[in-house]
């Protein structure tokens, strides 16, 4: 039979996940049952992605990938095509594809479920990343907190290999490639690529100094590309549906599908599975069935994003990077945390920079000193009730000391929640100054 | 008396996860940290000698990386440590009055173990779970979700008896079984994945025409 031609007519953009028209891929199968099965994947025509990428050809594989718009689903947003083809073509030196499955920051839970109810939609992806990108080994680096989600993958590479759909000649491909599964012990920072990869080699996992960047000399020296979790299963959509299909859900510069994840407040939190594009109002409402009480702040992207002021105007922010970006703030990893108004918004920042200082490598004085130190101990005197007049003027001069002149992003990420919350909520600050806290105290832990 | 001498065949499968190099044979050093720690509940200073040994290293670096993570320990934990979310998005779901519980109920401080050996407490930071806050990890094994007052009770009520319930891993995603996400009041939106043409690998994209090579 052959194929329909494919519509000529320029097609309005999907950007909501009600259209009619949208198709959840990603999530389609997360909570099926026995969904993370070879059998299951099978059933539903898995690895038929990567039979494609295989007759496709690496350097058409990262042309389609590039042509689908798809920007890196980790937080950073960089074209994920570009990113695979800085990988070096005729070195003769082994190359590696990393997916970074950290998930660490803070409101995201999204790869989770990805891991531990889809396992081979994302070994797939690798598969498809490593075809492209000519490696021969991949590694899964997986927070040591997602044991569940670790002994899934674990089982899934076992059954692939099994199956020879990793190892050697896969599928009669003449590519070989193996998998692994690295399991962290507890560090947000091993979320950052170069710091990741220390924590593989079995070192402290300071991040490393760039360049070299990874595709050049990434981890034990050879090129490496690391992805996050969920454009690797993006890839995998991509394959299975056609660069076209994903660029014809998001906006201009956002394209495809996102998960996004919704905590905090809200009648119905979780992930939902939308087109890039999609209102945050939307999402809270739609979705997550609106707030459970009175909402005064919004973080939009993962904890080191800036907050946003509850508004209408906010609310109906396409969720995109370009469009929070105008908004003052980030898309992120997409994880949107709603601050009821009951809630400090001292005391909430204070809890933001006690994680940052928490997690801080050490290895820069900015974000050793700056917010390990003299920034927490800011925070618990304001949000202790202690504050003085001039707290967050010196707060500010700090802050100015500390982003931008620290070795990675740890600290800028830090000073999202700070600089944003003051210039938001600078009366909350001031009082803070007289001791005053608004809804310190307010019980939040209860039954139903 | 070595951890690791009767046991070959899992120290020859750690090993096998990576290239064999020096800088290979150093990452092991995270999953055999690991392997002693879920079986003792701590590493000693003899276990951080005889992990350097098998790595190609040293016990002072061994016992460098441990302090990195937060999940080793260098001191003794309880039969059941109990590691409570407080990061932000449980903190907006009451982790901190959950904490205060736990410790006051429990009599038990970070760094000590409960008199009956069976409890130790630690505060961490966001341990994905988000959508389902509050949550409390029981040491290296699964997560209980939505832990509310009642149920925390339970827990503690069930750990002492030793009857360790089973971890909940809850999945906070709406999609039926139509792969459908339904929406909070009740309607299934979008498209099932039928829907979409799934290319076949005779479905190729055209290759582009001489001489129009893609812009990098």
């Amino acid at each position: 039979m052959t194929a329909p031609a494919p519509p000529v007519t320029p097609r309005r953009p999907i950007v909501s996940g009600t259209d009619p028209r949208f198709v959840p891929t990603l999530y389609a199968h997360v909570g099926q049952g026995g969904s993370h099965t070879l059998e299951y994947y099978l059933r539903h025509d898995g690895y038929m992605g990567f039979k494609r990428a295989v007759a496709m050809g690496p350097d058409t594989v990262i042309d389609e990938i590039k042509k689908s718009g798809l920007r890196g689903r980790g937080g950073a947003g960089f074209a994920t095509g570009l990113k695979w083809s800085f990988m070096p073509l005729k070195d003769g030196r082994q190359h590696i594809v990393l997916c970074n499955a950290d998930e660490s920051e803070p409101g995201t839970f999204k790869d989770r479920y990805l891991m531990s109810e889809d396992p081979h939609q994302l070994i797939e992806g690798m598969l498809i990343g490593g075809f492209a990108m000519r490696a021969s080994l991949g590694y899964i680096y997986i927070r040591g907190e997602y044991v569940h989600a670790a002994e899934r993958l674990w089982a899934a590479i076992h059954e692939a290999r099994a199956n020879g759909l990793l190892g050697k000649n896969i599928l009669g491909s003449g590519f070989d490639f193996d998998l692994q599964v690295h399991r962290g012990a507890g560090a947000y920072i091993c979320g950052e690529e170069t710091a990741l990869m220390n924590s593989l080699e079995g070192l402290r996992a300071n991040p490393r100094l760039k360049p070299p960047f990874p595709a050049a000399a990434g981890l034990y020296g050879l090129p490496t590309t690391i992805n996050n979790v969920e454009t690797f299963c993006a890839a995998t959509h991509i394959m299975n549906y056609g660069a076209d299909w994903h660029a014809g859900m998001g906006t201009e510069k956002s394209r495809g599908m996102k998960l996004f994840q919704i905590s905090g407040p809200v009648k119905r939190p979780g992930v939902y599975e939308l087109p890039l594009g999609t209102p945050l109002r939307e999402l809270v409402y739609d979705w997550a069935g609106g707030p459970t009480e009175g909402i005064k702040a919004i973080i939009p992207g993962g904890i080191s994003c800036q907050l946003l002021k509850w508004s209408d105007q906010v609310l109906g922010t396409p969720m995109d990077y370009e469009s929070l970006a105008a908004a003052g703030s980030s898309l992120g990893t997409a994880g949107v945390t709603l601050i009821p108004a009951s809630a400090s918004i001292v005391q909430t920042t204070w809890n933001a920079v006690r994680f940052y200082g928490h997690e801080s490598c050490g290895k820069c004085t900015p974000c050793r000193e700056g917010i390990s130190g003299w920034m927490v101990k800011m925070y618990e005197k304001l949000g202790r009730g202690h504050g003085q007049p001039g707290d967050t003027q010196l707060i500010l001069d700090m802050a100015d000391n500390i982003g931008g002149r620290s070795f990675c992003a740890l600290a800028d990420a830090c000073m999202g929640p700070v600089l944003s919350s003051i210039k938001l909520f600078r009366e909350e600050y001031d009082a803070a100054e007289r001791g005053e806290l608004i809804g310190a105290g307010t019980r939040r832990w209860r039954d139903g | 008396m070595s951890y690791f001498a009767d046991k070959q065949p899992l120290v020859d499968d750690i090993f096998s996860r990576y290239p064999r190099s020096p800088q290979g044979k150093r990452s092991a050093l995270m999953p055999l940290l690991r392997e002693v720690q879920d079986a003792e509940g701590y590493v000693t200073e003899d276990r951080m000698h005889e992990i350097a040994a098998l790595c190609g290293t040293t016990a002072t670096e061994v016992r460098s990386v441990m302090s990195f993570y937060s999940t080793y320990h260098t001191t003794p934990t309880g039969k059941y440590h109990l590691q409570v979310c407080a990061t932000l998005m449980c903190a907006l779901a009451g982790a901190e009055e959950l904490w205060d519980e736990l410790v006051s109920e429990l009599d038990v401080q970070p760094g000590e173990v409960s008199s009956d050996g069976r409890f130790s407490v630690q505060k961490v930071e966001c341990l994905g779970s988000c959508g389902t806050a509050p949550v409390i990890q029981l040491g290296d094994e699964g997560f209980y979700e939505n832990v509310t007052p009642k149920r925390c009770r339970h827990l503690l009520a069930a750990l002492r008896a030793d009857q360790k319930p089973a971890p909940d891993n809850t999945i906070p995603v709406m999609v039926n079984s139509a792969g459908l996400q339904v929406t909070y009041s009740g309607q299934a939106a979008g498209a099932p994945v039928e829907f979409l043409r799934r290319l076949t690998d005779t479905d190729l994209p055209a290759p582009p025409p001489a001489g129009s090579e893609v812009k990098k």
